[in-house]
């Protein structure tokens, strides 16, 4: 049977030409299960892709906001504790000098009292001096002697004396050690004199520590020009550079930025000091480090991975499950039109054989009967020599003309489609008046026919007349195929509600499966060389009339395991 | 027996005329014709067939026609149609006007005597 290209919309369209060949079909049908997967996992992962990219974004950006604005509270938080500390210290200053008057608080005993009592208040204070309107310490209390230095050309003097209340840069001073001053002013008749006190940058460096937190990576002092005030675990010790951008400097609110040191994600705040020359820079793990994140990613992760493999696996079966059906759909619809064209073919072989039967068998009349008419003369003339030579050659002119009339009579019976008288049948029945034209032949073969007729098989609405022709074709076809000892079963049952099934089997020879597909063309014949050859037309003619009254007939067979004809008939023509 | 007048109609003349003489060797007074025209004029002339063998397909007047002709000059004589046609179509139609019966080209001699006898005797 001819196979054509079957064509399954606009999907198969995107898998190329129209080649035939089940090569070429199969590759095709692989293609549209290709197509369509890859389409559904484009509708599919696109949006998951999308949901899970923008909830990822969306969180970053949540995280990495909460932890900006933990650390510059944190760094707020730390400016704000340096300048308590630093108030009370200066607070405590101005009351001594508001107090006192020069020259009573220059008097060594009552220093050291002062000394010892604000060393109790403030225990980081190093020392504590008086430095008269000339810039000489004219007093000190503190473990170093410095008494009697002159501060006039030391550049934090002359800033302090500007201001009621100072806290200097940190520097090394004449002990050569890194520290800062707290100083007040005090106007007398002389001119200004300062209560100075020092403290050394460990008292700073323990308070920061004291205040950070255990996010802190590290948090120090820098000065309005980026030097290092207190020690950092980044950036070196005391005096060494901070890289601050000009933009950060005389801020009063915190600026944040975010850094990368030594393949650590980092967030650094910067906030000012109030009242000091100090800006405090406080370092942090940025968000990408911090668990919560890292839980988030990875459960995120975990689920899109997961949804993604889910939602691959419906897609490859639904893909597979729609190609499946898509072609289903194709190879029924290709096995209709096989079918009509089948029937088609039937009826265009018919009107070509009805009209060559008929052209043929008037010349074939005028020979047989001018062949007749030669016989009777010379079965009525005169005896002769040659006479009975002629009567033989005469005979075989008749049994010619007998042969090809045989041919065309089954032609005409072939092309003939006569009206069905359609009647209550009962198979059975109609099955038992063949049987009796077959009986004979079957048993002088030797061929032992077997009946298995459901007894009370419903009638159906048919024509007796071709429904006998069906059953003679097929069962005189089983007893050639068979020849010689052999069997035959014939079988009949209602199979659904609708239809009635006849199988007729035979253990012959069996069918070749490159014959099967050809068994039913009008003059495909496997008899052409048997002592009875066939015309071909005996199962073409039984397909028709099967198809006429609204039946189905198929054919199962392979090379030595015989063949079944099953043949359904509607219980309503 | 007395021999029976038969009248082949047919357009294949050859095949009328070697019919006819076949029949007239089995001895019936048969007599061939090429259409409906020329028997019918035979019959108008007197001659009386009891059986006529029509071809079916002819030029003019169709075997048909011819039976419906021959059927209103006389009812009794009965009619046989010959064709090459396997269409069964005409042969029931044929019925219906008063056809004997119908045989299909090409015909055995004995087969068809043996019609023109019982068409014969159903004429009688």
């Amino acid at each position: 049977m001819k196979l054509r290209w079957p064509r399954c919309g606009q999907f198969l369209s995107l898998c190329g030409g129209g080649e035939s060949g089940e090569l070429n079909i199969s590759k095709r049908y692989r293609c549209l299960r290709r197509s369509l997967l890859f389409i559904m996992l484009l509708l599919t992962m696109a949006p998951l892709s999308l949901v899970a990219g923008l909830s990822f974004y969306r969180y970053q950006k949540l995280t990495q906001f909460e932890a900006e604005n933990n650390i510059r509270w944190h760094a707020e938080s730390a400016c704000r504790s340096l300048e308590v500390f630093l108030d009370r210290l200066k607070d405590s200053l101005v009351v001594v000098a508001g107090t006192h008057v020069l020259p009573g608080l220059v008097a060594p005993e009552r220093l050291d009292r002062l000394f010892a009592d604000l060393k109790n208040k403030h225990p980081g204070l190093v020392d504590l001096s008086i430095i008269a309107p000339d810039g000489v310490q004219v007093a000190y209390a503190g473990p170093y002697n410095l008494r009697g230095k002159n501060y006039l050309e030391t550049p934090w003097y002359n800033r302090a004396l500007t201001r009621k209340a100072f806290v200097s840069e940190v520097f090394f001073g004449f002990r050569n050690v890194p520290h800062f001053v707290v100083a007040v002013t005090k106007k007398e008749a002389d001119g200004y004199w300062l209560l100075r006190a020092s403290i050394d940058t460990d008292t700073l460096d323990q308070f920061l520590f004291s205040i950070s937190t255990e996010l802190a990576e590290d948090i120090f002092l820098i000065d309005q020009e980026g030097q290092l005030q207190t020690s950092s675990r980044h950036y070196g010790r005391v005096h060494d550079t901070f890289p601050l951008a000009a933009g950060r400097r005389g801020k009063k609110e915190v600026s944040v930025i975010e850094k990368r040191y030594e393949g650590k994600e980092l967030l650094q705040a910067v906030g000012t000091v109030q009242g000091t020359p100090w800006l405090l820079v406080l370092e942090q793990k940025n968000v990408a480090d911090r668990s919560a994140w890292l839980s988030f990613r990875n459960q995120l992760l975990l689920i899109f991975v997961v949804t993604v493999v889910a939602a691959i696996l419906i897609v490859v079966r639904i893909s597979q499950v729609i190609a499946g059906r898509v072609r289903e759909a194709d190879e029924t619809r290709e096995k209709m039109l096989a079918e009509t064209e089948h029937t088609n073919k039937l009826a265009s072989v018919g009107r070509l054989a009805a009209g060559v039967a008929h052209e043929i068998n008037n010349p074939l009349a005028i020979i047989n009967e001018k062949a007749g008419l030669m016989k009777d003369l010379l079965q009525l003339g005169t005896e002769f020599s040659g006479r009975e030579k002629f009567l033989q050659q005469l005979s075989g002119l008749e049994d010619a003309v007998k042969r090809a009339r045989v041919i065309t009579h089954r032609l005409l019976g072939f092309a003939r489609r006569m009206e069905s008288t359609m009647e209550k049948v009962q198979i059975n029945e109609v099955l038992g008046e063949v049987m009796g034209f077959l009986d004979k032949e079957a048993m002088y073969r030797d061929i032992r026919i077997r009946l298995d007729l459901q007894p009370d098989l419903p009638v159906v609405e048919s024509d007796r007349g071709q429904m006998q022709q069906i059953f003679l074709n097929i069962i005189n076809n089983a007893i050639d195929a068979i020849g010689k000892n052999g069997n035959i079963d014939i079988t009949t049952r209602q199979v659904s509600p609708r239809a009635v099934l006849v199988e007729i089997s035979d253990d012959g020879p069996g069918i070749p499966e490159e014959l099967i597909q050809n068994i039913f063309e009008p003059f495909f014949t496997t008899k052409r060389d048997s002592e009875k050859p066939g015309t071909g037309l005996g199962l073409a003619i039984t397909y028709g009339l099967v198809k006429k009254l609204g039946g189905e007939v198929s054919v199962a067979s392979g090379v030595g395991e015989g063949t079944t004809f099953s043949i359904s008939f509607p219980l309503k023509g | 027996m007395a021999t029976i007048p038969i009248l082949i109609i047919d357009d294949e003349q050859d095949f009328a005329a070697t019919l006819a003489e076949r029949l007239q060797l089995r001895h019936f007074a048969a007599r061939a014709v090429g259409g409906a025209d020329e028997a019918m004029a035979l019959m108008q002339g007197g001659w009386r067939p009891a059986v006529v063998i029509v071809d079916l397909k002819m030029p003019g007047l169709d075997g048909i026609e011819t039976l419906g002709l021959i059927k209103q000059h006389d009812p009794t004589i009965e009619v046989i149609l010959l064709t090459g046609q396997g269409s069964t179509t005409a042969g029931i139609e044929g019925m219906h006007k008063g056809l004997f019966d119908y045989l299909m080209k090409p015909v055995d001699i004995g087969e068809l005597i043996a019609k023109i006898e019982q068409a014969a005797k159903k004429g009688n």
